[in-house]
């Protein structure tokens, strides 16, 4: 019945070059570059060796920003991941202690995770009137006070042997193997999200779960997946978190989920849902993890630190807004 | 000026970023009147209304007060000088009572202290004086639609408002309540306070107005009296050109059977419902709202489970648990909430239309967005929406061509039998209105089963071969085109519940 009035509709995109680098990734881009030119002034110990070798415990974290991401556009949270890494790097060095082969505490560290996020699934899933953080405030609990019934008095654990842990630390060249793993999980994680039929579901879900539903989306599943996948990347970080500290004690992993949250935040994923990609959220991880190294390069106090980052998070979540008013403002004055 | 003008609106021309909301106009209300203010989704109605309570300020023009210039800083201003809104969703506190909702901001105070006998007794004085069947203490949130739109005329004269301001009030009401509503507002003006009255129902206006003025795209067209208007005129300065068939039923041969519902029952919704629909075939639900119409359609869908019943499509029991179920059979419902429930209105048209097949369309879990774009391309011009590039954002569409983007959704779908549609014409004007109807009658035509979901009397009469009325869960009635009338589907819509009532009275008394 072709369009009665015969009115065709354009199909084509516009992709130029100067609105990828207006976008909110551009920008990250471009403040990655000036980072690195700064953090090499104020830092003389600022060198490519000297980051890589520091790196490892930072990308641990980076592990989970990608399940992160996921949750956050699905319009969810999880503040539960601080502590599955805390369980899970307990539960592997207990593992290994006993003498077992170290393969099988290394998927100990994985199970563990994969179940904790599996039991947050399972939760946020079946009642699925309950707020995603608290729910995961509980577990967050939960898991660690497990961790710490295990730890027992000492409150801590070390790695009686080393040898296996040692090897997933080791490096290629001057790059620790941890930071391929990082770079191949930030490519699948990102190609999916961006390319593929879950990716759009999760989008979908996040800017309008009702309308998702509708569609046919099976959004329980969908939450539970990710949920599922959050807990083993978490068990993941756990594993290589043993390996950089060799033990694991009752403050292992705390505050990591606000780290996570915060880069992606900082990334331009909104925790309203629906909104943000993983380009940027990688490159806002690379940036605060390189700030902190170099910030602890020259002996900054950690808490000063933590200052200086919290406040780039609030300015990060101001520009949007400060740069849409802005534009409203130009088209104003079109008008007139 | 004349002498009993109220408020006189002069050259008002309102700018947003990007858009002239108001070019130039004209308005001017006479004590004790009801004017009615009409036009189509995005002629400027809300804006003007906004511009008179103070909400936004005008940037060019004058607005006239009992024969005093003022200038309204923000709608404290307004409602001081005695102008008061209701809004078509009532902006109340659910969590508070009744009578707390009618003070608001101006509370029975004594020494610092709320005076809640005073503040109750005198909402109960109100409601008494609208006819309400509820009391000052009852919690908002409880309150049907109707009966919250009461507490905010009962706090607009808490106020001593001389100007009402209706703003789509019956929109959500079922006839009776309007009925209800006529006859409260009736009272208001027949107590000197003057009404503007906004409305897309023609029905409204004939009922209460005694002027009309017509803006389209952001301009003023005229101000006319009711009774000296024609309805066709009307509409052509509403739409700004003539509709020369507002239903367009083609005649179509009636095929074989698609759908098929027995006996299905859902507690405290609908109960033993069973209707059938054919290909080429539109069949009409209608009755009051509550009357259990969506509820059943959702349970059909796999939106909700139901507690029993059978569902045949040409003639196999299907087994749906979740909406994906429906859609793979070929049965869709587009909801009654375009916005919250039809689509994703931060996203693209593209893949809005494409979101329910977009695993069909990929090639191992991977989007293939080209055949995205061309398919979404197709079905947005077959149903003729008014937009730019499939890139555009849903949101920056307006009702009618929101629904179109629904249809087209359903329509990408290949294997899809029977369309559900629910209030497709709800919060939609006259002129895309009548489009949306051009498009139902060309689904019927190329073998589609649709069930229209309908309140809205003259739309289920001029479209439907059939037309089931529901009342309380129940069908009460079916009826073919050629009998079906207006009285006729009201007695059906409502007999049950005239029962029920008498029941309840008597089971009291």
């Amino acid at each position: 019945m072709a369009g009665k009035s015969g009115r065709t509709i354009q199909s084509v995109q516009k992709n130029s070059l100067k609105s990828t680098l207006l976008s909110w990734e551009g920008a990250l881009a471009i403040l990655f570059i000036a980072l690195n030119i700064f953090n090499s002034i104020i830092s003389p110990s600022y060198t490519v060796t000297n980051v890589l070798r520091e790196m490892p415990k930072y990308l641990c974290e980076i592990f989970m920003l990608f399940p992160m991401a996921y949750i956050l556009i699905l319009g969810d949270i999880d503040i539960s991941v601080g502590s599955i890494v805390c369980l899970s790097a307990t539960m592997g060095c207990f593992v290994c202690n006993t003498g077992l082969p170290v393969g099988l505490s290394f998927l100990t560290c994985l199970a563990v995770g994969t179940l904790c996020g599996l039991l947050n699934g399972i939760i946020l899933t079946t009642f699925t009137e309950l707020p995603a953080m608290i729910v995961t405030l509980g577990t967050q609990i939960i898991f660690r006070g497990i961790a710490e019934i295990t730890l027992g008095s000492g409150g801590s654990v070390s790695l009686k042997n080393t040898a296996g842990y040692n090897a997933i630390a080791g490096k290629v060249g001057i790059v620790p193997i941890v930071f391929f793993l990082v770079i191949i999980a930030a490519v699948i994680f990102t190609v999916i999200l961006a390319k593929t039929t879950f990716g759009r579901k999760l989008y979908a879900i996040g800017s309008n779960r009702t309308a998702a539903h509708y569609a046919g989306i099976n959004v329980q599943k969908c939450r539970l997946i990710v949920y599922t996948i959050m807990g083993l990347m978490a068990g993941l970080c756990g594993m290589f978190l043993t390996s950089a500290l060799f033990g694991a004690n009752t403050t292992t992993g705390q505050n990591f989920e606000m780290d996570v949250i915060a880069m992606a935040v900082f990334g331009g994923i909104a925790t309203t849902g629906g909104k943000g990609n993983l380009i940027g959220g990688i490159i806002s991880a690379f940036i605060i993890v390189l700030l902190r190294i170099a910030l602890g390069q020259i002996n900054l106090n950690s808490q000063l630190i933590l200052v200086i980052i919290g406040a780039l998070l609030i300015i990060a979540v101001l520009i949007p807004g400060i740069s849409s008013s802005f534009k409203a403002k130009q088209k104003m004055k079109a008008v007139e | 000026m004349a002498e009993d003008t109220i408020l006189e609106l002069q050259n008002i021309t309102k700018i947003f970023p990007g858009v002239k909301a108001l070019d130039n106009v004209h308005f001017d209300l006479r004590r004790g009147e009801i004017h009615a203010l009409m036009g189509e989704n995005g002629a400027g109605k809300s804006t003007f209304i906004k511009v008179i309570t103070g909400v936004h300020a005008a940037e060019e023009g004058k607005m006239i007060l009992e024969g005093k210039e003022v200038h309204f800083k923000g709608p404290r201003d307004a409602s001081d000088a005695g102008i008061a809104a209701v809004y078509q969703h009532p902006t109340s506190y659910p969590e508070l009572s009744v009578a707390e909702n009618i003070f608001i901001g101006h509370e029975k105070m004594k020494h610092g202290l709320i005076q809640w006998k005073v503040m109750n007794d005198e909402a109960a004085e109100l409601l008494g004086r609208l006819d309400a069947d509820f009391g000052p203490t009852e919690e908002m949130g409880a309150l049907s639609v109707a009966q919250q739109q009461m507490v905010e005329i009962a706090k607009a004269l808490s106020t001593n408002a001389k100007i009402v301001i209706l703003d789509e009030p019956t929109a959500s009401l079922t006839q009776n309540e309007s009925q209800k509503l006529y006859r409260i507002v009736r009272q208001l003006r027949d107590h000197g306070v003057s009404v503007i009255f906004i409305s897309h129902r023609f029905e409204d206006m004939y009922e209460l107005a005694s002027r009309v003025t017509v803006l389209r795209d952001s301009q003023y067209i005229g101000t006319y009296d009711v009774d000296k208007i024609s309805n066709a005129d009307l509409i052509k300065a509403m739409v700004g050109r003539e509709i020369s068939d507002m239903y367009p039923k083609p005649e179509v041969k009636i095929g074989d059977e698609l759908l098929r519902i027995e006996g299905m029952s859902r507690t405290g919704f609908f109960k033993d419902v069973s209707l059938d629909v054919h290909e080429g075939e539109i069949v009409g639900m209608t009755g009051l709202v509550g009357a259990g119409r969506t509820e059943t359609m959702e349970s059909v869908c796999g939106i909700t489970k139901p507690d029993e019943g059978k569902v045949f499509l040409q003639g196999k029991e299907l087994h749906i648990h979740r909406p994906a179920d429906a859609m793979k059979e070929g049965i869709i419902l587009l909801p009654e909430d375009r916005q919250k429930q039809g689509l994703i209105l931060s996203w693209g048209l593209n893949r809005n239309v494409t979101l329910p097949i977009q695993e069909e369309l990929a090639s191992h879990g991977f989007n293939d967005n080209k055949k995205e774009n061309e398919l979404s391309k197709k079905y947005l011009e077959e149903v003729d929406t008014k937009a730019v590039t499939i890139f555009e954002q849903a949101s920056s569409l307006s009702g009618g061509n929101q629904q179109k983007v629904v249809v087209a959704k359903a329509l990408a779908q290949s294997n899809m039998k029977v369309i559900i549609m629910d209030e497709p014409t709800k919060g939609v004007d006259v002129g895309a209105k009548a489009e949306i109807y051009g498009i139902m009658g060309e689904l019927a035509k190329k073998g589609y089963g649709i069930i229209m979901i309908s309140s809205e009397m003259p739309e289920i009469l001029g479209m439907c071969d059939r037309i089931y009325v529901m009342c309380n869960g129940r069908v009460t009635g079916c009826l073919d085109r050629g009998e079906a009338t207006q009285e006729g589907i009201l007695t059906l819509s409502m007999e049950n519940s005239a029962k029920h009532e008498h029941a309840e009275t008597e089971a009291h008394s």
